[in-house]
């Protein structure tokens, strides 16, 4: 008799337990984002914007997301990159103007804490990246850093200058991404050269790291990143070309992901 | 006894016959199934003229929503699917390699879910339903991400799903 009602509290645990189960292999799926695969290596692009809603016809800010990394399908070595091309939309809207600028020597050989109190009111971005280092007879290792994004100039141009520092075993590598504006689906480009000077980090296996900055300039407030939804009335949400991540390897190969994402028009 | 020896040995023949007969079938089909590198080969160049047919078709969709001229983007819709369909039909003639197989009918079903939700999509266009278009929109990328996990290792270009075609 009491086995009755058990029954259908027994299935819908298990109905839930088999949604949980799908919904966290969703997230799963979801978390490494878009792949590409040349040859043996895959190249992974995930990222977003935040907030999805966006006014359609006026810009807001916003905060940039991307993660992506390189990795073997074989788990053999990683190829070492010697160049990283980061393509954004061009009607994305960066905004720079009365915002200290930050130059790379200042940050070279500081810790994050020196970085910042050096360089504190340029910063637009905080991170994560994962490299693989490669020492002649030894096995590879693994060494994990913060990032440091700051606002920056090279020859002219504006610049992401990224201050990565890992504790163990202490590392300091400033790695400057110079803003290219062009035409095409990726109007805006942020490119690094990776030079061999750099040691064992153009190893790297995973960044993350998020752009977002709010200031105040000459009473008005500014965001570093900026964007709308321009889409028309009939629509509520739409998917565009969001970011693309190319890396260029030692050997003159390329391989590169590009993502779509979505916005809520309000 | 001669004779009953003649005849034991008539099914001994029959099976070694069999035997060469299967290791012939297996050699000819070996010999007819590609290598994966070769078959990639194949598909892309049958992918490519069509991915840049499709690319074409789609030129200015964007715009034409944005303008809310959506009879004109179920068109381009439709020619993409037209598209679609026609290099499904062709690459799905050429012979897959033998040790993916199960990959790629699951790769193949993939594709026809993506050829249907063009279909589906400019038939929503058409009728001014532009809500059902765009929710069927998020679903054909996600099926086009799903398609491209299946067959990640195989290095696909022009044969792989890429949003940025389409408008």
């Amino acid at each position: 008799m009491k086995r009755f009602p058990a029954k259908p509290r027994r299935r819908r645990a298990l109905i839930a337990l088999v949604a949980l189960c799908l919904c966290s292999g969703m997230a799963a799926t979801f978390a490494q984002g878009e792949r590409t695969q040349e040859g043996n290596l895959i190249a992974s692009l995930d990222g977003g914007l935040s907030p999805l809603l966006l006014p359609r016809h006026r810009l807001a800010p916003v905060a940039l997301h991307l993660e992506g990394g390189l990795q073997t399908d074989d788990g053999s070595t990683l190829p070492r990159v010697t160049g990283m091309e980061l393509g954004l939309p061009g009607q994305g809207v960066l905004t720079t103007r009365g915002l200290p600028v930050c130059s790379p020597t200042t940050l070279r050989n500081a810790t994050p804490e020196a970085a910042n109190k050096v360089c504190g009111p340029a910063l637009i971005g905080r991170g994560r990246l994962t490299a693989e280092v490669l020492i002649t007879n030894q096995p590879p290792f693994t060494i994990h850093a913060r990032l440091l994004a700051f606002n920056g100039r090279i020859d002219g141009r504006r610049a992401v200058i990224l201050h990565a520092f890992a504790a163990s075993p202490p590392t300091v590598v400033v790695l400057p991404f110079v803003l290219h504006l062009r035409k095409g689906r990726y109007g805006t480009v942020l490119i690094a050269d990776l030079p061999p000077s750099l040691g064992p980090w153009p190893h790297f296996t995973h960044f993350d790291m998020t752009l977002s900055r709010h200031y105040v300039y000459r009473g008005q407030k500014l965001s570093y990143l900026s964007a709308s939804c321009p889409l028309p009335h009939i629509i509520t949400a739409g998917v565009f070309s969001f970011a693309r991540a190319t890396y260029v390897l030692e050997d003159g190969g390329r391989i590169s992901t590009d993502i779509p994402r979505g916005c809520r028009a309000r | 006894m001669g004779a009953a020896k003649g005849s034991d040995r008539r099914p001994l023949a029959a099976v070694v016959v069999l035997i060469a007969g299967m290791l012939c079938a297996a050699v000819a089909s070996a010999a007819e199934a590609p290598a994966r590198d070769e078959y990639v080969a194949q598909l892309e160049r049958v992918c490519k003229p069509d991915a840049e047919a499709t690319q074409r078709a789609m030129k200015g969709a964007r715009a034409d929503l944005q303008a809310e001229r959506l009879g004109r983007v179920a068109g381009k819709f439709s020619q993409a699917a037209a598209i679609f369909g026609s290099t499904i039909g062709k690459i799905a003639k050429v012979p897959r390699p033998s040790g993916d197989l199960a990959k790629l009918s699951r790769w193949f079903g993939y594709l026809q879910r993506q050829e249907s939700y063009l279909r589906q999509i400019a038939a929503e266009l058409r009728t001014d339903h532009a809500i059902k278009a765009q929710k069927l929109t998020v679903r054909f990328i996600h099926n086009g991400n799903l398609a491209n996990n299946v067959v990640l290792a195989f290095g696909f270009d022009y044969c792989s799903f890429r949003f940025s075609r389409f408008g």
